[in-house]
C-alpha cells in the first residue's frame, strides 16, 4: 500500500548536491510558463521559414527533417553577419557579475534564467564547432551538440527574457545579452517556432499598419472618439489631423495609445497638448504604430516594419518626427534605424528644431526623431504651456523608468522635469531599481500576452516589490511611465504587487494639468472620474484660468 | 515560565533552519544567492522570506498573534510563491517545515505538562497560519485570473466601444 507522503516530502526538498549538471536539468512546460506558438496561416502569409503546426506542451514539436543542419548554418550565417555576436559567444568569462541582475532570475529562482547560464545555453552549442578545446574535449570543457531538447531548452528561456539589458550593464566586457536573445529567438524562427503574441501583431503590423489590424477609415475614428472625449472634459475638441501632406511634424506613436486602457489617456493628453500649441502636425494611418515587434521577432522583419516611419516622413513632407510613449521603438529608432533604413530622407531638416521654442534637439540629428518627452521639457522649460499641477495633487507619483528609453537612449531626466512640473507629489523608487537600473515591467519584448500571466507576475516582481516599497513607505498611489507596454503591463502587475497603484503614462498627467486656453472649467481628470476639491457649482477663478 | 520565555532564546535558530529549510526548496545554484545578498531590492526572495520568518516566529511563540499583522508580514510571500512555479501544496505547505525544527529545538525544552501544553498549542497557531495563508493564496490565484480577464478587455477597449457606435448608435459613457 503506497503511504501518505510526509510534508517534507510534498515540499520536494531538494539533495543537497544534486546528481546532474544544471544542463542536464531540462524545462517542463507547464501552462503558464509559455507563449502559445504562431498561427500557421500567420506564418505562411509572412513567409516565414517552415511554417508547422506544433504545441510547446507535446514531446515532439514536428520540427522539419533537416533541422539540425538549418539550425547550425543559420548560427554559421548569423556570426558571420554579426561580429558583435562572435565576441559576446567568446569573451564570457563567466565572472557571474551579470547572474542576479536579471528580473527572471529574482523572480523565478531557475538559475537559467541567470543572463551568464541562459547564454551559455547557447554558447555551449557555439564551443562544440567553433572551439578547439570543444572540439577536441567536448562536455568536459562545456561543449555540447544539437538535440531536440536543447531547441526546446533555447525556446523557453528565450521568451523568458524580456531583452531589458539590465545585465549589460553590470557585464565587465559589455556583453548584450539581449543579442543574443534575440539571436536565438532568430534560429528558432529558421525551423518554424515562433509564438502567436508576437506574430499576429506583425502580420496586422505588415497588411495594416497597426498591432490589431485596424483599417484607416476605423482608426480614424476611433481617434475622433477621443477627441470627443477631451472635448467633454475640456470644452475644447482638439483637431485630429491624418495624413494631411505638407505638416512640419509627423507624428507616431504605439496603438496600444489608440485601442488599449489605460494609453489612451495619455494620447488624449497628446491631442490636448498638440491642440494647445496649435502644432503643425498630423497622424498618419499607415504608419500608425510605433512599436517594433518585428524587433522581437528578426532583423529583417524589424527593418521592414520600421521602414514605414522614413516612408511616411517623405510621402507627407515631413520635416521631422514627434514620437510618443514608447519602449522598445525608441530601442530600434536609437540602435537600429539607421542600419536598417537609413540615412533619413532628404526632405527632412539637417536637426529636428521645436517650433515652439526654436531649441534644436542636436541629439535627434541623426534619427530625426525627437522623444515627446524632450518636446514636453522643453516646453516647459522655456514656459510655453501653463500648468496647474493641484489637479494632480490626488495623486503621489513615482516614476518607472522603461527599460529602452533609460537603458537604449539614456532619457532619465526629461520625464522627472515633466512630471514634477505637472504633479506636486513626487517620491523615487529606490535607487537600485532606477534609471540605468530600472527593474522591467516583466512583459517586455512580446511577452505581454495573458497565457503567461504567472510568469509575468514573478518575471516582474522586483519592480513591483520596490513599488510596494514606496506605497507603504510614502503613500505613493500612482506610477507614471513612458512605454505602451508598461501602460498595459504594469496595470495588473501593480494590482498584484502593490494594490491601490495607479499607472498611467506620463502625458496623461500633463493633459489633466495642462491649462488651456477656453476650456471649460475642470471637474474631472482625462479618465473622467472627479477631481477631488473641486467643487462644480463654484464658479472658476479667471486668474488662475490663464488666458480667456 | 511563559511559552515565550522559552521560545524567545532560541528565536534565531530556529527561524535560520527554517529559512535554510525554505531556500532548499530552490535549485542550488541559487541557493547560495539567496544566502549571502542582504540588500532588500537586490535580494527581494530572500528579503520576503525572512520577513515571513520573524513574525512566523513571534505568532508561533504566541508574543503577536493579531492576523492583521500576520497577513501583513506574510503577504509578500505568500504572493511570491503564489506565482512561482510550485504546486498549491508546496507553495503553502512550505510553512508545515516549521515543525520538525520546533520539535526538534523547542519541544525538548517545554517540560512538564503545562509546558508540553503550552507547546502544542503553538503548533495549534502555526496551523492556524498555514490555514490564514492558504486563504492569501487563493486570493492571489484569483487575482491573477481576473488579471487575465481584465487585460483581455483592455486591450481593446476602445475598439470594442467603436465597434459599438458602428450602427450609428452614439457612444454612451466610457469604456
Amino acid at each position: 500500500m503506497a503511504k501518505l507522503p510526509t510534508p517534507h516530502e510534498l515540499m520536494a526538498s531538494r539533495k543537497d548536491f544534486p546528481a546532474g549538471s544544471w544542463l542536464d536539468v531540462k524545462p517542463e512546460f507547464a501552462p503558464g510558463s509559455f507563449c502559445y506558438p504562431a498561427k500557421v496561416e500567420t506564418m505562411e502569409r509572412l513567409h516565414m521559414p517552415h511554417p508547422h503546426e506544433w504545441d510547446p506542451a507535446a514531446e515532439d514539436w514536428n520540427l522539419p527533417d533537416n533541422w539540425e543542419k538549418i539550425l547550425c548554418d543559420a548560427f554559421e550565417e548569423r556570426l558571420e553577419k554579426h561580429r558583435s555576436l562572435k565576441l559576446f559567444m567568446d569573451i564570457c568569462v563567466r565572472c557571474g557579475a551579470c547572474a542576479d541582475k536579471c528580473h527572471f532570475f529574482l523572480g523565478t529562482n531557475d538559475p537559467k534564467n541567470m543572463p551568464v547560464l541562459r547564454a551559455e545555453l547557447l554558447r555551449s552549442l557555439y564551443r562544440r564547432d567553433y572551439t578547439m578545446l570543444g572540439k577536441l574535449l567536448g562536455v568536459s570543457v562545456g561543449a555540447r551538440g544539437w538535440d531536440k531538447s536543447v531547441v526546446k531548452e533555447l525556446f523557453y528561456y528565450a521568451y523568458q527574457c524580456t531583452e531589458c539589458r539590465r545585465c549589460s550593464l553590470f557585464c565587465p566586457y559589455g556583453i548584450d545579452t539581449a543579442e543574443i536573445t534575440a539571436i536565438v529567438r532568430e534560429l528558432l524562427h529558421e525551423v518554424g517556432l515562433g509564438t502567436h503574441w508576437i506574430m499576429d501583431p506583425v502580420k496586422n503590423c505588415s497588411f495594416t499598419g497597426n498591432h490589431l489590424g485596424i483599417q484607416p477609415h476605423s482608426f480614424v475614428e476611433i481617434v475622433e472618439m477621443l477627441a470627443d472625449d477631451c472635448e467633454t472634459i475640456t470644452g475644447i475638441r482638439p483637431k485630429t489631423p491624418f495624413n494631411e501632406k505638407g505638416h512640419e511634424i509627423l507624428f507616431i506613436t504605439p496603438s496600444g495609445d489608440v485601442f488599449a486602457d489605460p494609453g489612451i489617456y495619455t494620447f488624449m493628453g497628446y491631442l490636448l497638448l498638440f491642440h494647445e500649441l496649435d502644432l503643425d502636425y498630423t497622424f498618419s494611418t499607415y504608419a500608425s504604430e510605433g512599436g517594433n515587434f518585428g524587433s522581437f521577432v528578426s532583423f529583417n522583419m524589424a527593418k521592414k516594419l520600421n521602414a514605414k516611419m522614413y516612408a511616411e516622413a517623405e510621402r507627407l513632407g515631413a520635416k521631422w518626427i514627434l514620437g510618443g510613449e514608447c519602449g522598445h521603438m525608441w530601442r530600434v529608432v536609437n540602435q537600429y534605424m539607421a542600419t536598417y533604413n537609413g540615412p533619413a530622407p532628404s526632405c527632412m531638416m539637417d536637426v529636428p528644431t521645436s517650433p515652439i521654442t526654436g531649441t534644436r534637439f542636436e541629439n535627434a540629428a541623426s534619427t530625426k526623431m525627437v522623444h515627446i518627452a524632450e518636446f514636453t521639457a522643453d516646453l516647459i522649460r522655456n514656459n510655453k504651456i501653463t500648468l496647474d499641477p493641484s489637479r494632480n495633487d490626488h495623486i503621489i507619483t513615482t516614476f518607472h523608468d522603461s527599460c529602452n528609453p533609460a537603458r537604449a537612449m539614456g532619457l532619465l531626466e526629461e520625464p522627472r522635469y515633466v512630471l514634477k512640473a505637472v504633479c506636486n507629489n513626487f517620491v523615487e523608487m529606490p535607487e537600485n531599481t532606477i534609471r540605468e537600473q530600472t527593474f522591467c515591467c516583466g512583459s517586455g519584448s512580446g511577452l505581454n500576452t495573458e497565457e503567461i500571466m504567472e510568469l509575468r507576475m514573478r518575471a516582474g516582481m522586483p519592480r513591483g516589490n520596490a513599488l510596494r516599497y514606496v506605497q507603504q513607505k510614502y503613500d505613493v498611489n500612482h506610477m507614471a511611465c513612458v512605454c505602451a507596454i508598461d501602460r498595459a503591463t504594469l496595470t495588473p502587475l501593480a494590482n498584484y504587487w502593490a494594490p491601490g497603484v495607479t499607472v498611467s503614462g506620463l502625458h496623461e498627467l500633463v493633459g489633466n494639468a495642462l491649462v488651456m486656453k477656453g476650456e471649460q472649467k475642470r471637474t474631472m481628470d482625462l479618465r473622467q472620474e472627479d477631481l477631488p476639491n473641486v467643487d462644480p457649482d463654484e464658479p472658476e477663478d479667471d486668474a488662475e484660468q490663464g488666458e480667456e | 515560565m511563559k511559552i515565550h520565555d522559552i521560545f524567545r532564546p532560541q528565536k534565531e535558530a530556529v527561524i535560520s533552519k527554517w529559512i535554510e529549510a525554505v531556500y532548499a526548496t530552490y535549485p542550488l545554484e541559487t541557493t547560495g544567492f539567496l544566502r549571502t545578498r542582504k540588500d532588500p531590492f537586490t535580494n527581494p526572495v530572500g528579503d520576503m522570506t525572512h520577513e515571513a520568518a520573524g513574525r512566523l516566529f513571534d505568532a508561533v511563540s504566541g508574543e503577536d498573534t493579531d492576523p492583521v499583522t500576520v497577513r501583513q508580514a506574510i503577504d509578500r510571500f505568500v504572493r511570491l510563491r503564489a506565482v512561482q512555479k510550485m504546486t498549491p501544496s508546496q507553495a503553502i505547505g512550505v510553512f508545515f517545515l516549521l515543525k520538525p525544527i520546533m520539535r526538534e529545538q523547542l519541544l525538548p525544552l517545554c517540560t512538564g505538562d503545562r509546558a508540553r501544553a503550552a507547546y502544542l498549542n503553538a503548533e495549534s497557531r502555526l496551523d492556524s497560519i498555514v490555514l490564514l495563508a492558504f486563504d492569501m493564496y487563493t486570493e492571489a490565484r484569483e487575482t491573477l485570473a481576473e488579471s487575465r480577464i481584465t487585460e483581455i478587455r483592455s486591450q481593446c477597449a476602445q475598439v470594442v466601444r467603436w465597434a459599438q457606435t458602428v450602427d450609428g448608435s452614439p457612444v454612451s459613457g466610457k469604456s
